[in-house]
């Protein structure tokens, strides 16, 4: 490409240098275990959706702004698109897919079914980053007043519901976890690397 | 009902809610190649040459298309085809597509598309509206007027405002400024062709208009329609930003043909905003008349709007600017002059309240001003001017179901209005809006016999429902509403139906998710659909019990014969009996066109719709005067939305549109710097966090609409045009400065503020409120005299 | 957006980390948190051929008396209740950094050394390359006040502020050994050198002298939105009162510059004061006539200026106010 402002600069190559050697890397995602070869400067949200194919983190914004991309690394959420893959060699992680065995028709975790109930969920596309921070909220605090729960899920985008559902919904969810957790006390399901 | 007008989650929400739900990005195929554009760096250049051969060399890279490869121009309004695939001879703005590339990787591709040499030949860029007012050599396109950069120009003229505003007690005439706001939903835009073997070409798309898009892809590839396959998988968001047929899906295609595999363009966030497609930037000058009754006498309305480089929606856009203030005000006296101009920015389109939203806020804010003169208590001033239900306007519009009194009523008492406008300290304030919208556009953009929405329905032995609809499920849940309209006749439950609504190639064609058509289009097709259906299961039960058809209702999976119900016959019951010798049950119901309405001068069809959508809001907010930030404490929200089909969702409309109105009152600003957008990330275009979202309180208004499905009306669009002016008022009443310019910044109220306009004592008079006439009448002026 | 390639170095300890570092011919960025760097390697903003990630050194990421170590994470140290309550200034900055989700990978270390940040800098290459690049990438001259001297890119952390007023030392591990350098002296007034470290210098561990948890310490941050933003102006202030009459006061204004700025000299002269309205108005006056913004971030100049003054005022009123 020659340069825009007319003299015969030509612009350095913004992408391809020498070959980078790929790192054998193992993951624990949602309690399988995966070992593979991943490039230094892939990110986890690649990781998860083109070499695992788990394409329930979504790719929103791929700046760390959104939030669609958040999973659970080692008890934490974190923006999938602003971790290394590398960052995950030997680590656990949970994505959407892993939080209830809803994905053959089970049963939702109870913060996955209060986001249905509510109308949390419209378009869909920021759901799976709200409901990853969600779950690790109330891991974290079972009890969070509604102040709590704005300032938590202010670091995830929703264009759609104006966020007011999506705070009803974490609530419900939260209400429903006390009392499930005050009959039976469970371990946490991200804690433990969901199987 | 047992169905209709129950808060239902919706259809897909488990599919969403467990990431299980296929977006495109989330589909791969085998062989499929990535594709990337090169775009332009510059906003006005004739292209003097493209010179590929470096990229073809790169290994990896199976095909590079440019602007030779397909000039049929394009565009979603047949007026307007003012697109290609890619740039031909010029490009006209930052981040046009210049060229394709397909590649095994994405990291080939990137590295191909800078391999691509463009020589350029700048030209003078039209950046502003004032200099695509002007005369130049080289306008952005051939179809311009008096050799300016001016697209389309609308000049309406009802009655005599002159007149009217000469016999006024009061006239008001201000200038508002409006900043180009943008969609900023969560998903990219992306898209996967597959041009296959046997000459097909299907296409994938994150698209609110499968249909559209269908037919720009045969215009552009003079492909027969039927060899073409546009399929919509769940779309994450898109409020009028993926209505239009977009270059970045005819380059995938052209991609597909030269390869033969499938092609995926997954934009990252900043080609999704310079695809843009937003909200004008607009200038509105508009006077407005009162009679020392308090009632609005004309309207003078000039608005200029910067639609970018491409024609888009723009000339709907246009009008809508102005018929869209013929409501909810009886307004006798109209005149209108609109001008839509070319600048060498990324279009401008439709975005939620298409049109609607700039004037709106104008138009609500200088009616407020005017019950301020008139010594009017705002709501009394609004109530007072109200159109009735079942009339007409000047200009012809068909105005059935009316909810705004109703509303404006409920607000008023929830708010606590009475006791606090005018009567809150200082930096507390309250402010009221109205809105008004169209439910769905009567006339269909091509002249057409297709009819505007069509159903098909299929249950066969095992009684599983299917509804089939092209009608695009965007978020707004307009799968879980047909599915309602179809349950609701049958007496089923949600679980029996299935809505198929993404596949042209098994759906009839619905014109897609825009101008908030679809509940009242769709809804009303799939309901005639399930009567069709619902015909045969009665005649079954007939058959099976012996007592008259026509004595049955169908309720809880059970046909009851309404005068003995103790005779009943199970809905499975039923069905088998129906489908005995003819196989599984199949209807279709249609929507074909709007009843007849509208005027017969130039431009009549434009806003013109089956029913009308009424909005009245009450905004509380803080406003510290010290620094000019605004707190949203809380807002009333009345829509009538006719019926609410599904109360969650038309809620969850109500508060996305205050979210989505209040970001562009306040914070959403898509600025620009010499061309280069400024803010083409989430970072920089901002939008409201959760916490400074208020809490809403929603007032459905159900007024029954005597043509929509089960009374039903739009509930997605109308429902963001008060919250702006509203919050405006509010601000108005709590510190005592108009602001005529969105987004209202902190910076810009404390410079309101400093300039001597505001302080405790510019307020709306807090002891003779409600005094009516206690100012001198104005003179009269009009707008560009 | 895939990032531009690199070699990714995983070293364990501050020594293998440098000893990586030195080979690895002046080409390489060192990442903590990762929240800033990838980003603005997304946007080819200066990326190098080798990223060394501190996540593996333990002694970064550990607390030690009055030392925090610089890999540790944003919303550890809000959530620390020792951090909570010793230096609840510091907490005040850190809580308003960005978005709860960056924080849980940001660190301390990062939000200190964050990018300085620019409209014309903070874009994508193609968006630069159509602006014919700035100095700070790519480029030779500054789009914002042309000229070929100086980058005026702003400085953009929230913590700095708040350690420049608490007189924290930052500890530096570099090929010479280990030094540390007075928090006061680390920035320097250029967007792209920004601070002392030399090439291979690992910002290890901040120290709060013991004095510091005597002040009392706040920070204020102007931002269009309550998440998200960076600073368009940020002021920390420190006091330490003895029975209300001013021991010392430090006052320091950050994102207006390309370094956090303290005014030592306006609040020098209210030692042995009491702090009234009068003179709290004073001095946030005389603060705020100092700066000198220019326009590159999203508040217009005049305003980040006034703003400095408003919330130079209400900081000091706050922090004047008897304890709660």
């Amino acid at each position: 490409m020659s340069d825009p402002r007319g003299s015969d600069v030509t612009l350095y190559s913004i992408q391809r240098r020498e070959p980078v050697d790929r790192v054998v890397m193992s993951v624990t995602v949602n309690g399988t275990r995966h070992r593979m070869a991943a490039r230094p400067y892939d990110v986890l949200l690649d990781l998860l959706r083109e070499r695992i194919g788990l394409t329930g983190t979504k790719r929103g914004c791929d700046m760390g702004t959104c939030g669609c991309c958040t999973v659970i690394l080692e008890g934490r959420p974190v923006l999938s698109c602003l971790t290394l893959a590398l960052q995950a060699d030997g680590a656990r992680v949970t994505t959407i897919e892993g939080i209830a065995q809803a994905q053959t028709g089970g049963q939702l975790h109870p913060v996955q079914q209060a986001f249905a109930d509510t109308g949390a969920s419209q378009c869909g596309f920021c759901t799976p980053g709200f409901v990853m921070t969600a779950v690790s909220l109330i891991e974290q605090n079972p009890d969070p007043t509604e102040a709590q729960i704005r300032e938590a899920i202010s670091g995830n985008m929703c264009r759609c519901t104006g966020y007011l559902s999506i705070i009803e919904a974490i609530t419900r969810a939260a209400r429903v976890l006390r009392e499930r957790g005050a009959r039976s006390p469970e371990p946490a399901p991200t804690s433990g690397g969901a199987s | 009902m047992s169905v209709v007008g129950k808060p239902a989650p919706l259809v897909d929400a488990r599919a969403k809610v467990t990431g299980s739900g296929v977006y495109t990005d989330d589909i791969k195929l085998p062989g499929m190649l990535v594709g990337k554009i090169l775009r332009s760096p510059l906003p006005h250049a004739r292209i003097l040459s493209i010179d590929t051969s470096r990229a073809e060399a790169l290994p990896g890279v199976r095909a590079v298309v440019t602007g030779r490869e397909s000039t049929v121009r394009f565009g979603v309004l047949p007026v307007s085809r003012d697109e290609t695939a890619m740039a031909v001879e010029r490009v006209i703005y930052i981040g046009d597509c210049v060229a394709g590339v397909a590649a095994d990787e994405e990291e080939i591709a990137l590295e191909a598309v800078r391999l691509i040499d463009v020589r350029y030949e700048p030209l003078k860029p039209i950046l502003t509206i004032d200099d695509a007012l002007e005369k130049t050599s080289t306008p952005i396109h051939d179809k311009t007027l008096d050799g300016t950069n001016i697209q389309k120009a609308v000049d309406q003229n009802f009655g005599d405002v002159d007149a009217a505003f000469a016999s006024s007690a009061f006239v008001e005439k201000h200038e508002f400024r409006f900043a180009a706001v943008t969609h900023a939903f969560t998903e990219p835009h992306c898209v996967i062709a597959h041009h296959d073997h046997d000459g097909r070409l299907t296409v994938w798309s994150a698209t609110q208009v499968p249909h559209y898009l269908h037919r720009a892809l045969s215009e552009v590839l003079s492909m027969p329609m039927h060899r073409i396959r546009v399929i919509r998988p769940m779309v994450g968001g898109a409020f009028g930003g993926k209505s239009d047929p977009f270059p970045h899906e005819m380059i995938a295609a052209l991609l597909s043909i030269r390869t033969k595999r499938p092609v995926k363009i997954l934009f990252d966030r900043e080609e999704v905003f310079i695809t843009n497609h937003g909200r004008h930037p607009t200038r509105t000058l508009m006077a407005m008349g009162v009679s020392r009754e308090g009632l609005i006498t004309g309207l003078d309305l000039k608005s200029l709007i910067d639609g970018g480089a491409w024609g888009s929606f723009g000339v709907v856009t246009t009008y809508y600017n102005g018929v869209l203030c013929m409501g909810p005000y009886r307004v006798d006296n109209f005149r209108y002059s609109g001008r839509r101009v070319y600048t060498n920015k990324p279009p401008s389109g439709a975005m939620r309240g298409h049109g609607a939203v700039n004037s709106r806020f104008a138009m609500e804010v200088l009616v407020d001003i005017l019950a301020e003169d008139a010594g009017i208590d705002p709501i009394d001033f609004r109530l007072r001017n109200l159109l009735p239900p079942m009339t007409k306007t000047i200009n012809e519009f068909r105005i059935t179901s009316n909810g705004t009194r109703e509303g404006l009523e409920a607000v008023r008492g929830a708010s606590g209005w009475n006791d606090l406008h005018g009567k809150l300290p200082y930096g507390e304030g309250i402010g009221v809006a109205c809105g008004f919208y169209i439910s769905g556009s009567a006339l269909p953009i091509h002249w057409t016999k297709t009819p505007q929405s069509t159903v098909h329905i299929k249950i066969d032995s095992d009684g599983g429902i299917t509804v089939h609809s092209l009608a695009a499920e965007i978020g707004q849940g307009s799968d879980t509403m047909l599915a309602q309209c179809v349950a609701e006749p049958l007496g089923v439950g949600l679980d029996r139906i299935r809505v198929f609504s993404s596949d042209s190639d098994t759906a009839p064609i619905d014109l897609g998710s825009y101008s908030s058509r679809v509940t009242f289009m769709a809804g009303n097709a799939a309901l005639r659909a399930a009567e069709e259906i619902r015909k045969e299961l009665v005649a079954a039960a007939s058959v099976l019990t012996g007592q008259p058809a026509a004595g049955f209702v169908l309720l809880d999976e059970k046909l009851v014969y309404a005068p003995s119900p103790d005779i009943t016959v199970s809905f499975m019951d039923a069905l088998q009996e129906a489908i005995k010798d003819k196989g599984a049950l199949v209807a279709r119901g249609c929507y074909a066109a709007a009843p007849p309405m509208g005027g017969k001068f130039k431009g009549a069809a434009a806003g013109l719709s089956p029913s009308y959508t009424f909005q009245a809001y009450v905004a509380r907010v803080g406003v510290d005067p010290e620094t000019g930030f605004v707190t949203v404490r809380k807002m009333w929200a009345a829509h009538d939305c006719g019926r609410a089909l599904n109360p969650l969702a038309v809620v969850g409309q109500i508060q996305g549109c205050v979210h989505m109105g209040l970001g562009q009152a306040l914070t959403e600003d898509f600025r620009y710097n010499r061309g280069n957008i400024l803010d083409a990330n989430l970072l920089d275009y901002r939008t409201l966090t959760p916490r400074q979202m208020p809490p809403v309180e929603v007032f459905m208004i159900e007024t029954n609409d005597p043509e929509g499905p089960f009374g039903a009306k739009e509930a997605g669009e109308g429902p963001i045009l008060p919250v702006a002016p509203a919050v405006a008022n509010a601000i108005y009443d709590a510190v005592g400065v108009r602001l005529k310019e969105l987004p209202m910044t902190p910076d810009r109220i404390l410079t309101a503020l400093q300039d001597g306009r505001g302080g405790p004592g510019a307020r709306p008079s807090r002891e003779s409120s409600r005094r009516e006439g206690k100012r001198a009448p104005r003179r009269p002026a009009t707008v560009g005299s | 957006m895939i990032l531009p390639a690199f070699r990714l170095h995983r070293p364990t300890s501050i020594d293998e980390a440098l000893i990586v570092a030195a080979s690895c011919d002046n080409d390489f960025d060192y990442v903590g948190g990762g929240t800033d760097l990838l980003p603005n390697y997304k946007n080819r903003l200066n990326p190098r051929r080798n990223v060394i990630a501190l996540w593996r050194v333990p002694d970064l990421h550990a607390m030690n008396g009055g030392s925090l170590g610089a890999m540790m994470r944003l919303v550890e140290l809000e959530r620390d209740p020792d951090v909570q309550r010793r230096w609840p200034g510091l907490i005040e900055a850190v809580e308003q950094v960005a978005t709860p989700l960056v924080r849980q990978q940001a660190t301390l270390g990062g939000n200190l050394l964050v990018e300085t940040r620019c409209y014309y800098f903070n874009q994508s290459h193609d968006w630069r390359a159509s602006k014919g690049y700035c100095m700070k990438a790519d480029g030779d001259v500054c789009l914002v006040v042309p000229q070929k001297e100086v980058c005026y890119a702003v400085y953009s952390g929230d913590a700095a502020a708040v350690l420049l007023a608490l007189d924290a030392t930052f500890t530096i591990h570099g090929f010479e050994g280990e030094r540390e350098v007075r928090a006061r002296d680390f920035f320097q007034p250029d967007g792209i050198r920004r601070n002392v470290l030399r090439r291979g210098d690992i910002l290890t561990s901040v120290r709060l002298p013991p004095e510091a948890e005597s002040y009392r310490a706040g920070y204020l941050k102007l931002r269009l939105r309550d998440s998200y933003d960076f600073p368009d102006a940020g002021v920390a202030a420190a006091v330490k009162l003895d029975g209300g009459i001013v021991e010392d006061l430090q006052v320091v204004v950050n994102a207006v510059s390309m370094t956090p700025l303290i005014y030592s000299d306006i609040t020098g002269p209210a030692r042995g004061e009491r702090l009234t309205p009068a003179l709290i108005q004073d001095l946030a006056a005389a603060i705020a006539a100092r700066i000198q913004p220019v326009r590159n971030v999203m508040f217009p100049p005049q305003y980040r200026k006034r703003m400095v003054g408003v919330l130079a005022r209400r900081l000091l009123t706050r922090l004047t106010l008897p304890a709660r």
